[in-house]
């Protein structure tokens, strides 16, 4: 498989035109998702041994047990390897650091200079960033979810989701279903994507973060036209497009998310909406993924959860992406672009 | 019934006393459980955190509690209290604590002076039941990380959300409600007023 993909990848760099482009297209979705990890993989390697001579940084760590200066390599070391000097119930626990009090950093994303390092967990006093990162970490790992959940004769084309609203009291993902015009899934096959997602939580993935050009990140998602399409106006501002990889799952996200799959308790795929398309965009419909979940630890009465997913199986009203209601070309960029 | 309230005349401690002690067996008998209770009230006087068995702590925090009790409200000069605090503290600095840190912490206080924890059990091994007593008002961090009222954590945000939705649609609810009375009474005086023109 590797080779293949190689090879693959190899005839996309030779040719760089659109000739290529049919054959891969014809990828399933099992095979584009392991191109897309291997491309994932060689690439974070190559930025490894980039770093080249290793410096050191000095990171003051805040918090639980005590106050301390860890000496940790510069491009290399992340909060998530502070967190491993500091202990076992860190590393569990923290879902996003906090660097010199203001910028939120992914756990895994490695530090570039000197600064003072915070973890955050879900309970602390003030968590609406936290809160933010784990309700996109869902919306991620649920379109990870929807590509595996179906066989191999249905193409699963991932659109985007909009940026994290926890008040509207569930995530999103949209998703192109090409071959399925008209589905509405029944009560079974929404407790087979929530076994899914459970499944995926149970393993304890670490979310791993990598930051590439545009014509990789174009290289990585020719399969998927709708990322494709998104791709130009992501990296309009910087170039470069953040992705995240969980597993072998591999999507484009702003971030920051948390740090591990572990975190996520207690979760229920709870609704598929169809979405129509406006007529002058070029899609006619998407299906709205929608779901509802819990930090691990959070205890709660199964009466109130009950109520929590009966409100996620209603149609969530973020903006769609193919009939934005008020404007009409720019949303598309921005909603991909906010996500 | 001229008689006084007997329990209004005898201070009344804030945690549950149950109607019997409890024997805490020791050679000396009886003696030999008072002095394992002494060094147990003196531990948790002088260091304010401690983790014990369950039954010599539950035992030992009833002594505590009217040993702080009777020092607020007799104050250090009077000699019976001092006589207690002298038996019950086996360091003597710590009857400095009790009059000077403790009193005046706790002079104002509505709720008990101590606080227990049921600790867990120990993997293997015997099984006993164990317990962590406490001073309120202690300089070490909590042991409980309750923020249940937090407003801003996820699950309080959530049901904060699905709260307002119920409201607002109870409130359309009873809008239409409201619309349909006042569209038939509207229709029926109408109705009263078309009549006589009728």
């Amino acid at each position: 498989m590797k080779q293949r993909a190689l090879s693959l990848s190899k005839t996309l760099l030779l040719s760089h035109n659109s000739k290529g482009l049919p054959a891969i297209r014809c990828l399933s979705t099992q095979e584009a998702l392991e191109r897309r990890h291997h491309l994932f993989v060689l690439e974070k390697k190559r930025q490894l041994e980039k770093v080249g001579r290793i410096e050191k940084i000095e990171v003051n760590y805040k918090g639980i047990p005590n106050d301390c200066t860890l000496v940790m390599n510069k491009d290399i070391s992340t909060p998530y390897d502070c967190a491993r000097h500091l202990g076992e119930w860190h590393m569990e626990s923290s879902a996003l650091a906090l660097l010199d009090g203001s910028v939120h950093w992914d756990m895994h994303r490695p530090l570039t200079e000197n600064c003072t390092l915070e973890l955050q967990r879900f309970n602390i006093a003030e968590p609406q960033q936290v809160n933010k990162a784990f309700w996109r970490t869902c919306s991620l790992l649920l379109g990870a979810c929807a590509t595996v959940a179906f066989k191999d004769t249905v193409p699963v084309h991932l659109h985007s989701f909009p940026g994290p609203d926890i008040r509207s009291g569930s995530f999103i993902y949209d998703v192109d279903l090409p071959s399925l015009p008209d589905w509405k899934p029944t009560p079974q096959e929404l407790h087979t994507l929530s076994a899914e997602y459970i499944q995926l939580t149970r393993k304890q993935l670490p979310i791993e973060r990598l930051d590439v050009s545009m014509e990789l990140a174009l290289e990585m998602f020719v399969d998927n036209q709708h990322k494709a399409k998104q791709i130009p106006s992501i990296a309009k501002a910087t170039g470069k497009v953040t992705l995240y990889k969980v597993d072998k799952y591999v999507d484009i996200s702003k971030g920051p998310l948390i740090s591990n799959t572990g975190q996520i308790g207690r979760v229920a795929v709870t609704s598929v909406h169809k979405l129509t398309g406006s007529s002058e965009s070029d899609l006619k419909q998407l299906y709205r993924f929608q779901g509802v979940a819990l930090p691990t630890g959070v205890i709660l009465n199964h009466f109130a959860f009950t109520i929590l997913t009966e409100r996620a199986k209603k149609l969530n009203h973020a903006r769609s992406p193919i009939n934005p209601f008020s404007e009409s070309m720019s949303a598309e960029e921005s909603i991909a672009a906010r996500a | 019934m001229n008689q006084a309230d007997v329990s209004k005349l005898v201070s009344k401690l804030r945690i549950k006393v149950p109607p019997k002690h409890r024997k805490l067996s020791s050679p000396q008998g009886p003696e030999g459980r008072l002095n394992k209770l002494r060094k147990t009230v003196t531990g948790l006087i002088k260091y304010e955190r401690i983790e014990l068995n369950y039954r010599r702590a539950d035992e030992a925090r009833q002594y505590a509690e009217r040993l702080i009790s009777e020092a607020i409200s007799h104050g250090d000069c009077h000699k019976p209290t001092m006589e207690i605090a002298d038996y019950w503290l086996l360091e003597k600095q710590l009857v400095h604590k009790l009059f000077k840190v403790l009193v005046p912490r706790y002079e104002n206080c509505n709720t008990a002076f101590t606080k227990m924890y049921k600790a867990p059990q120990a993997y293997y091994g015997r099984h006993i039941d164990k317990a962590v007593l406490e001073l309120r008002g202690n300089p070490y961090p909590t042991l409980t990380n309750k923020q249940s009222n937090n407003r801003l954590l996820l699950q309080n945000v959530l049901l904060d959300a699905a709260k307002y939705d119920y409201r607002q649609a109870k409130y359309a609810e009873m809008a239409e409600k409201l619309g349909k009375t006042e569209e038939v009474k509207s229709g029926q005086s109408n109705e009263d007023r078309n009549k006589p023109s009728n």
